[in-house]
Protein backbone atom coordinates (compact mmCIF):
# COMPACT_ATOMS: atom_id res chain seq x y z
CA UNK A 1 0.00 0.00 0.00
CA UNK A 2 2.83 2.60 1.00
CA UNK A 3 4.74 1.23 -1.87
CA UNK A 4 1.96 2.63 -4.35
CA UNK A 5 1.79 6.01 -2.33
CA UNK A 6 5.09 6.49 -3.26
CA UNK A 7 4.48 5.83 -7.05
CA UNK A 8 1.89 8.23 -6.50
CA UNK A 9 3.49 11.14 -5.23
CA UNK A 10 6.27 10.60 -7.49
CA UNK A 11 4.32 10.55 -10.33
CA UNK A 12 2.16 13.95 -9.19
CA UNK A 13 5.64 15.76 -8.72
CA UNK A 14 7.08 14.69 -12.44
CA UNK A 15 3.34 15.54 -13.47
CA UNK A 16 4.16 18.94 -11.81
CA UNK A 17 7.72 19.45 -13.14
CA UNK A 18 6.13 18.65 -16.80
CA UNK A 19 3.57 21.03 -16.44
CA UNK A 20 6.15 23.93 -15.66
CA UNK A 21 8.14 22.95 -17.85
CA UNK A 22 5.26 22.85 -20.85
CA UNK A 23 4.09 26.97 -19.30
CA UNK A 24 7.48 28.29 -19.49
CA UNK A 25 7.96 26.71 -23.01
CA UNK A 26 4.55 27.92 -24.13
CA UNK A 27 5.00 31.59 -22.44
CA UNK A 28 8.18 31.61 -24.28
CA UNK A 29 6.43 30.89 -27.74
CA UNK A 30 3.78 33.12 -26.91
CA UNK A 31 6.46 35.98 -26.49
CA UNK A 32 8.55 35.19 -29.21
CA UNK A 33 5.11 34.66 -31.62
CA UNK A 34 3.70 38.53 -30.53
CA UNK A 35 7.15 40.05 -31.52
CA UNK A 36 7.71 38.20 -34.48
CA UNK A 37 4.31 38.98 -35.64
CA UNK A 38 4.16 42.29 -34.59
CA UNK A 39 7.62 43.25 -36.85
CA UNK A 40 6.27 41.71 -40.16
CA UNK A 41 2.94 43.72 -39.52
CA UNK A 42 5.05 46.90 -38.67
CA UNK A 43 7.26 46.53 -41.72
CA UNK A 44 4.55 44.88 -43.83
CA UNK B 1 9.10 68.25 -8.91
CA UNK B 2 10.19 67.94 -12.92
CA UNK B 3 14.10 68.72 -13.93
CA UNK B 4 13.85 70.59 -18.07
CA UNK B 5 16.91 68.71 -19.36
CA UNK B 6 17.99 71.45 -21.72
CA UNK B 7 20.18 69.53 -24.49
CA UNK B 8 17.00 66.64 -24.68
CA UNK B 9 14.75 69.20 -24.11
CA UNK B 10 12.28 66.91 -22.07
CA UNK B 11 11.33 67.44 -18.24
CA UNK B 12 12.04 64.19 -16.23
CA UNK B 13 11.53 63.58 -12.41
CA UNK B 14 15.10 63.31 -11.23
CA UNK B 15 14.29 61.01 -8.26
CA UNK B 16 12.99 58.35 -10.47
CA UNK B 17 15.98 58.68 -12.73
CA UNK B 18 17.96 58.33 -9.48
CA UNK B 19 16.26 55.47 -8.25
CA UNK B 20 15.68 53.63 -11.47
CA UNK B 21 19.54 53.57 -11.97
CA UNK B 22 20.45 52.90 -8.33
CA UNK B 23 18.40 49.71 -8.54
CA UNK B 24 19.67 48.60 -12.54
CA UNK B 25 22.97 49.36 -10.39
CA UNK B 26 21.95 46.92 -7.93
CA UNK B 27 21.56 44.45 -10.27
CA UNK B 28 24.80 44.93 -12.40
CA UNK B 29 26.29 44.77 -9.12
CA UNK B 30 24.53 41.56 -8.29
CA UNK B 31 24.74 39.87 -11.85
CA UNK B 32 28.21 41.28 -13.40
CA UNK B 33 26.04 42.85 -16.54
CA UNK B 34 26.47 46.09 -17.67
CA UNK B 35 22.80 47.37 -16.88
CA UNK B 36 22.47 49.51 -20.01
CA UNK B 37 20.17 47.40 -21.90
CA UNK B 38 17.95 47.91 -18.78
CA UNK B 39 18.65 51.55 -18.08
CA UNK B 40 18.07 52.76 -21.60
CA UNK B 41 14.68 51.36 -21.93
CA UNK B 42 13.40 52.66 -18.46
CA UNK B 43 14.93 56.14 -20.09
CA UNK B 44 12.53 55.43 -23.34
CA UNK B 45 9.83 54.82 -20.98
CA UNK B 46 10.21 57.83 -18.42
CA UNK B 47 10.11 60.04 -21.79
CA UNK B 48 13.58 60.61 -23.28
CA UNK B 49 13.77 60.60 -26.94
CA UNK B 50 15.63 56.94 -27.64
CA UNK B 51 18.49 58.79 -29.68
CA UNK B 52 19.29 60.52 -26.34
CA UNK B 53 18.70 57.74 -23.71
CA UNK B 54 21.54 55.89 -26.20
CA UNK B 55 24.55 58.98 -26.24
CA UNK B 56 23.48 59.12 -22.25
CA UNK B 57 23.28 55.88 -21.18
CA UNK B 58 27.01 55.40 -22.93
CA UNK B 59 28.80 58.29 -20.90
CA UNK B 60 27.09 56.71 -17.73
CA UNK B 61 28.47 53.11 -18.72
CA UNK B 62 31.72 55.04 -19.02
CA UNK B 63 31.81 55.93 -15.37
CA UNK B 64 30.80 52.59 -14.02
CA UNK B 65 33.31 50.43 -16.50
CA UNK B 66 35.99 53.02 -15.38
CA UNK B 67 34.98 52.46 -11.46
CA UNK B 68 34.75 49.03 -11.88
CA UNK B 69 38.26 48.80 -14.42
CA UNK B 70 40.17 50.70 -11.50
CA UNK B 71 39.06 48.35 -8.92
CA UNK B 72 40.31 44.73 -10.78
CA UNK B 73 43.81 46.71 -11.35
CA UNK B 74 44.48 47.69 -8.25
CA UNK B 75 43.76 43.83 -7.73
CA UNK B 76 45.66 43.27 -10.92
CA UNK B 77 43.11 41.24 -12.92
CA UNK B 78 43.60 42.56 -16.04
CA UNK B 79 44.99 41.16 -19.14
CA UNK B 80 45.92 44.14 -21.21
CA UNK B 81 47.13 42.80 -23.94
CA UNK B 82 44.13 41.21 -24.99
CA UNK B 83 42.08 43.92 -24.30
CA UNK B 84 43.73 46.31 -26.28
CA UNK B 85 43.30 43.37 -29.17
CA UNK B 86 39.37 43.67 -28.86
CA UNK B 87 39.53 47.35 -28.45
CA UNK B 88 40.67 47.92 -32.05
CA UNK B 89 38.42 45.77 -33.33
CA UNK B 90 35.91 47.45 -31.02
CA UNK B 91 36.95 51.32 -32.44
CA UNK B 92 36.31 49.75 -36.44
CA UNK B 93 32.79 48.41 -34.70
CA UNK B 94 31.89 51.52 -33.23
CA UNK B 95 32.70 53.74 -36.06
CA UNK B 96 30.34 51.66 -38.56
CA UNK B 97 27.44 51.60 -35.86
CA UNK B 98 27.99 55.61 -35.96
CA UNK B 99 27.47 55.09 -39.56
CA UNK B 100 24.37 53.09 -39.46
CA UNK B 101 23.07 54.84 -36.47
CA UNK B 102 23.77 58.67 -38.50
CA UNK B 103 22.01 56.53 -41.78
CA UNK B 104 18.87 56.20 -39.59
CA UNK B 105 18.16 59.44 -38.12
CA UNK B 106 18.45 60.75 -41.37
CA UNK B 107 16.00 58.95 -42.54
CA UNK B 108 14.15 59.60 -39.42
CA UNK B 109 13.79 55.90 -38.42
CA UNK B 110 16.22 55.55 -35.65
CA UNK B 111 13.48 55.26 -32.51
CA UNK B 112 12.13 52.56 -34.54
CA UNK B 113 15.11 50.90 -34.90
CA UNK B 114 16.43 51.37 -31.31
CA UNK B 115 13.28 50.19 -30.05
CA UNK B 116 13.48 46.75 -32.26
CA UNK B 117 17.36 46.03 -31.52
CA UNK B 118 16.28 46.72 -28.07
CA UNK B 119 12.73 44.29 -28.03
CA UNK B 120 15.09 41.13 -29.88
CA UNK B 121 18.25 41.84 -27.44
CA UNK B 122 16.28 41.32 -24.76
CA UNK B 123 14.25 38.74 -25.79
CA UNK B 124 17.50 36.91 -26.52
CA UNK B 125 19.47 37.16 -23.18
CA UNK B 126 15.86 36.81 -21.52
CA UNK B 127 15.36 33.32 -23.35
CA UNK B 128 18.67 32.27 -22.71
CA UNK B 129 19.16 33.45 -19.19
CA UNK B 130 16.12 31.82 -18.48
CA UNK B 131 16.75 28.73 -20.05
CA UNK B 132 20.33 28.38 -18.36
CA UNK B 133 19.04 29.46 -14.55
CA UNK B 134 16.12 26.69 -14.45
CA UNK B 135 18.81 24.12 -15.92
CA UNK B 136 20.93 25.58 -13.20
CA UNK B 137 17.88 24.79 -10.36
CA UNK B 138 16.62 21.62 -12.07
CA UNK B 139 20.55 20.01 -11.95
CA UNK B 140 21.00 21.08 -7.99
CA UNK B 141 17.65 19.60 -7.44
CA UNK B 142 19.12 16.76 -8.97
CA UNK B 143 22.57 17.01 -7.63
CA UNK B 144 23.52 16.24 -11.28
CA UNK B 145 27.19 16.65 -12.19
CA UNK B 146 27.97 17.66 -16.07
CA UNK B 147 31.63 16.80 -17.00
CA UNK B 148 32.52 19.78 -19.83
CA UNK B 149 35.06 18.85 -22.44
CA UNK B 150 38.55 21.21 -21.71
CA UNK B 151 38.68 21.75 -25.40
CA UNK B 152 36.29 22.74 -28.25
CA UNK B 153 37.52 24.07 -31.10
CA UNK B 154 35.24 26.22 -33.37
CA UNK B 155 36.28 27.73 -37.00
CA UNK B 156 37.59 30.60 -34.89
CA UNK B 157 40.91 28.66 -33.56
CA UNK B 158 41.95 27.88 -36.77
CA UNK B 159 42.51 31.76 -38.03
CA UNK B 160 45.95 33.03 -38.93
CA UNK B 161 48.22 35.40 -36.79
CA UNK B 162 49.09 33.59 -34.11
CA UNK B 163 50.21 35.73 -30.75
CA UNK B 164 51.28 34.57 -27.62
CA UNK B 165 49.03 36.22 -24.58
CA UNK B 166 51.48 35.88 -21.06
CA UNK B 167 48.74 37.06 -18.56
CA UNK B 168 46.27 34.56 -19.99
CA UNK B 169 48.82 31.81 -20.49
CA UNK B 170 47.17 31.81 -24.61
CA UNK B 171 48.85 31.19 -28.07
CA UNK B 172 45.83 32.80 -30.12
CA UNK B 173 45.08 33.98 -33.39
CA UNK B 174 45.08 38.18 -33.14
CA UNK B 175 41.43 38.13 -34.87
CA UNK B 176 39.74 35.95 -32.52
CA UNK B 177 39.51 39.38 -30.09
CA UNK B 178 39.04 41.33 -33.14
CA UNK B 179 35.94 40.04 -34.55
CA UNK B 180 34.58 39.64 -31.11
CA UNK B 181 35.49 43.93 -30.79
CA UNK B 182 34.02 44.62 -34.32
CA UNK B 183 30.29 43.13 -32.48
CA UNK B 184 30.66 44.80 -29.41
CA UNK B 185 31.54 48.15 -30.83
CA UNK B 186 29.00 48.14 -33.43
CA UNK B 187 25.97 46.86 -31.03
CA UNK B 188 27.01 49.79 -28.31
CA UNK B 189 27.05 52.83 -30.94
CA UNK B 190 23.78 51.42 -31.90
CA UNK B 191 22.02 50.51 -28.56
CA UNK B 192 23.86 52.37 -25.92
CA UNK B 193 25.00 49.54 -23.90
CA UNK B 194 28.71 47.96 -22.70
CA UNK B 195 28.57 44.95 -24.76
CA UNK B 196 29.35 42.98 -21.34
CA UNK B 197 27.01 40.16 -22.09
CA UNK B 198 28.48 39.37 -25.28
CA UNK B 199 32.13 40.16 -24.00
CA UNK B 200 31.88 38.03 -21.13
CA UNK B 201 30.74 34.57 -22.69
CA UNK B 202 32.67 35.02 -25.66
CA UNK B 203 35.99 35.57 -23.31
CA UNK B 204 35.14 32.33 -21.58
CA UNK B 205 33.69 30.37 -23.82
CA UNK B 206 35.63 31.26 -27.69
CA UNK B 207 39.00 32.70 -26.32
CA UNK B 208 39.31 30.79 -23.23
CA UNK B 209 40.36 33.28 -20.98
CA UNK B 210 40.89 32.79 -17.27
CA UNK B 211 37.47 33.38 -15.76
CA UNK B 212 39.75 35.55 -13.04
CA UNK B 213 40.48 38.09 -15.64
CA UNK B 214 37.18 38.10 -17.52
CA UNK B 215 35.87 40.74 -15.56
CA UNK B 216 38.15 43.30 -15.66
CA UNK B 217 39.57 43.04 -19.42
CA UNK B 218 35.37 43.43 -20.33
CA UNK B 219 34.96 46.61 -17.84
CA UNK B 220 38.59 47.77 -19.45
CA UNK B 221 36.93 47.41 -23.37
CA UNK B 222 33.92 48.80 -22.68
CA UNK B 223 36.12 52.21 -21.39
CA UNK B 224 37.69 52.18 -24.81
CA UNK B 225 34.76 51.54 -26.39
CA UNK B 226 32.18 54.07 -24.68
CA UNK B 227 34.56 56.76 -24.85
CA UNK B 228 34.21 56.45 -28.42
CA UNK B 229 30.70 56.15 -28.11
CA UNK B 230 29.95 58.76 -26.10
CA UNK B 231 32.06 61.18 -28.19
CA UNK B 232 30.98 60.79 -31.82
CA UNK B 233 27.43 60.88 -30.04
CA UNK B 234 28.00 64.33 -28.69
CA UNK B 235 30.09 65.19 -31.72
CA UNK B 236 27.64 64.61 -34.29
CA UNK B 237 24.52 64.59 -32.88
CA UNK B 238 24.92 67.14 -29.39
CA UNK B 239 22.82 64.46 -27.51
CA UNK B 240 24.47 64.04 -24.20
CA UNK B 241 23.12 66.23 -21.55
CA UNK B 242 25.03 66.37 -18.41
CA UNK B 243 22.61 67.18 -16.66
CA UNK B 244 20.70 63.40 -17.22
CA UNK B 245 24.20 61.86 -16.86
CA UNK B 246 24.75 63.68 -13.22
CA UNK B 247 21.55 62.32 -12.20
CA UNK B 248 22.61 58.34 -14.27
CA UNK B 249 25.56 58.38 -13.00
CA UNK B 250 25.49 59.32 -8.68
CA UNK B 251 22.58 56.62 -8.74
CA UNK B 252 24.16 53.85 -10.69
CA UNK B 253 27.64 54.19 -8.63
CA UNK B 254 26.15 53.65 -5.41
CA UNK B 255 24.22 50.70 -6.83
CA UNK B 256 27.12 49.19 -8.08
CA UNK B 257 28.83 49.07 -4.88
CA UNK B 258 25.71 48.03 -2.81
CA UNK B 259 25.09 45.09 -5.58
CA UNK B 260 28.55 43.98 -5.86
CA UNK B 261 28.33 43.95 -1.77
CA UNK B 262 25.01 41.96 -2.09
CA UNK B 263 26.53 39.79 -4.28
CA UNK B 264 29.71 38.53 -1.79
CA UNK B 265 26.85 37.41 0.95
CA UNK B 266 23.89 35.94 -1.66
CA UNK B 267 23.75 33.15 -3.47
CA UNK B 268 22.29 34.53 -6.72
CA UNK B 269 21.64 31.96 -9.25
CA UNK B 270 18.22 31.60 -8.12
CA UNK B 271 18.00 35.19 -8.79
CA UNK B 272 18.82 34.82 -12.14
CA UNK B 273 15.19 33.53 -13.47
CA UNK B 274 13.97 36.36 -11.93
CA UNK B 275 16.20 38.63 -14.20
CA UNK B 276 15.65 36.48 -16.96
CA UNK B 277 11.79 37.11 -16.25
CA UNK B 278 12.30 41.24 -15.65
CA UNK B 279 14.33 41.53 -19.05
CA UNK B 280 11.31 39.66 -20.88
CA UNK B 281 8.49 41.60 -19.77
CA UNK B 282 10.42 44.69 -20.33
CA UNK B 283 10.93 43.48 -23.41
CA UNK B 284 7.38 42.44 -24.00
CA UNK B 285 7.04 46.55 -22.83
CA UNK B 286 8.83 47.92 -25.57
CA UNK B 287 7.32 45.41 -28.08
CA UNK B 288 3.48 47.06 -27.19
CA UNK B 289 4.51 50.67 -27.22
CA UNK B 290 6.03 50.06 -30.57
CA UNK B 291 3.47 47.64 -32.01
CA UNK B 292 0.23 48.21 -30.70
CA UNK B 293 0.00 51.67 -28.99
CA UNK B 294 -0.69 55.02 -31.29
CA UNK B 295 1.72 57.50 -31.09
CA UNK B 296 0.95 60.84 -29.70
CA UNK B 297 2.05 63.65 -31.74
CA UNK B 298 5.36 64.93 -29.40
CA UNK B 299 4.85 68.00 -27.60
CA UNK B 300 7.22 70.77 -28.75
CA UNK B 301 8.59 72.08 -25.24
CA UNK B 302 9.33 75.47 -25.88
CA UNK B 303 11.22 77.01 -22.59
CA UNK B 304 13.00 80.11 -23.04
CA UNK B 305 16.73 80.53 -22.49
CA UNK B 306 15.59 83.16 -20.03
CA UNK B 307 13.75 80.87 -17.95
CA UNK B 308 16.95 78.47 -17.68
CA UNK B 309 18.87 78.22 -14.57
CA UNK B 310 22.68 78.99 -14.59
CA UNK B 311 23.46 75.06 -14.76
CA UNK B 312 21.37 74.59 -17.74
CA UNK B 313 22.21 77.70 -19.51
CA UNK B 314 25.97 76.39 -19.20
CA UNK B 315 25.06 73.55 -20.63
CA UNK B 316 23.26 74.39 -23.65
CA UNK B 317 25.63 77.26 -24.51
CA UNK B 318 28.99 75.25 -23.78
CA UNK B 319 27.21 72.39 -26.12
CA UNK B 320 26.78 74.46 -29.06
CA UNK B 321 29.81 76.39 -29.08
CA UNK B 322 32.00 74.29 -28.43
CA UNK B 323 30.86 70.85 -29.11
CA UNK B 324 34.59 69.03 -29.45
CA UNK B 325 35.33 70.36 -25.99
CA UNK B 326 31.65 69.59 -23.77
CA UNK B 327 32.08 65.71 -25.93
CA UNK B 328 35.74 66.19 -23.79
CA UNK B 329 34.33 67.20 -20.80
CA UNK B 330 31.88 64.62 -20.49
CA UNK B 331 34.15 61.84 -20.88
CA UNK B 332 36.75 63.23 -18.74
CA UNK B 333 33.34 64.01 -15.99
CA UNK B 334 32.75 60.59 -16.24
CA UNK B 335 36.28 58.78 -15.63
CA UNK B 336 36.76 60.99 -12.90
CA UNK B 337 33.48 60.16 -11.41
CA UNK B 338 34.44 56.43 -11.89
CA UNK B 339 38.01 56.74 -10.67
CA UNK B 340 36.97 58.68 -7.65
CA UNK B 341 34.06 56.05 -6.38
CA UNK B 342 36.89 53.31 -6.86
CA UNK B 343 38.89 55.12 -4.66
CA UNK B 344 36.77 56.01 -1.88
CA UNK B 345 35.36 52.10 -2.03
CA UNK B 346 39.59 50.91 -2.03
CA UNK B 347 39.88 53.43 1.31
CA UNK B 348 36.64 52.21 2.71
CA UNK B 349 37.56 48.50 2.44
CA UNK B 350 41.27 49.28 3.68
CA UNK B 351 39.43 51.06 6.40
CA UNK B 352 37.56 48.15 7.44
CA UNK B 353 40.04 45.83 7.73
CA UNK B 354 42.61 47.96 10.12
CA UNK B 355 39.44 48.28 12.19
CA UNK B 356 39.15 44.31 11.97
CA UNK B 357 42.75 43.63 12.71
CA UNK B 358 42.76 46.09 15.40
CA UNK B 359 39.46 44.45 16.89
CA UNK B 360 41.30 40.66 16.72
Amino acid sequence: MSFSNVKIVKNLSNFKVAFIKTGIFVGLAAYWGVILVGTFITFG
Amino acid sequence: MDVFLPIAQVFVNPIEILLLSAIVGVLSGLFGVGGGFLMTPFLIFLGVPPAYAVANEANNILATSVSGSTTHYLKNTLDYKMGLMIVIGGVVGTALGIYIFTYFKGIGKIDTVISLAYMYILAIIGTLMLVESLGEIDKKKRNLIVKKKLHVHYWIHGLPLRMRFPKSKLYESVFTPIIIGLIVGFIAAIMGIGGAFILVPAMIYIIKMPTKLVPGTSLFVTIFVSVIVTFLHSFNFGSIDLMLVVMLVTGSIIGVQVGQKLGEKIDSSGLKALLAILLLIVGIAIAYETFFTDKPEQKIIQVLTSDLNFFSLFILEFSEDMPFFYGLFSIMFAIILGIGAALIRRIFSNFKKKMLLKKS
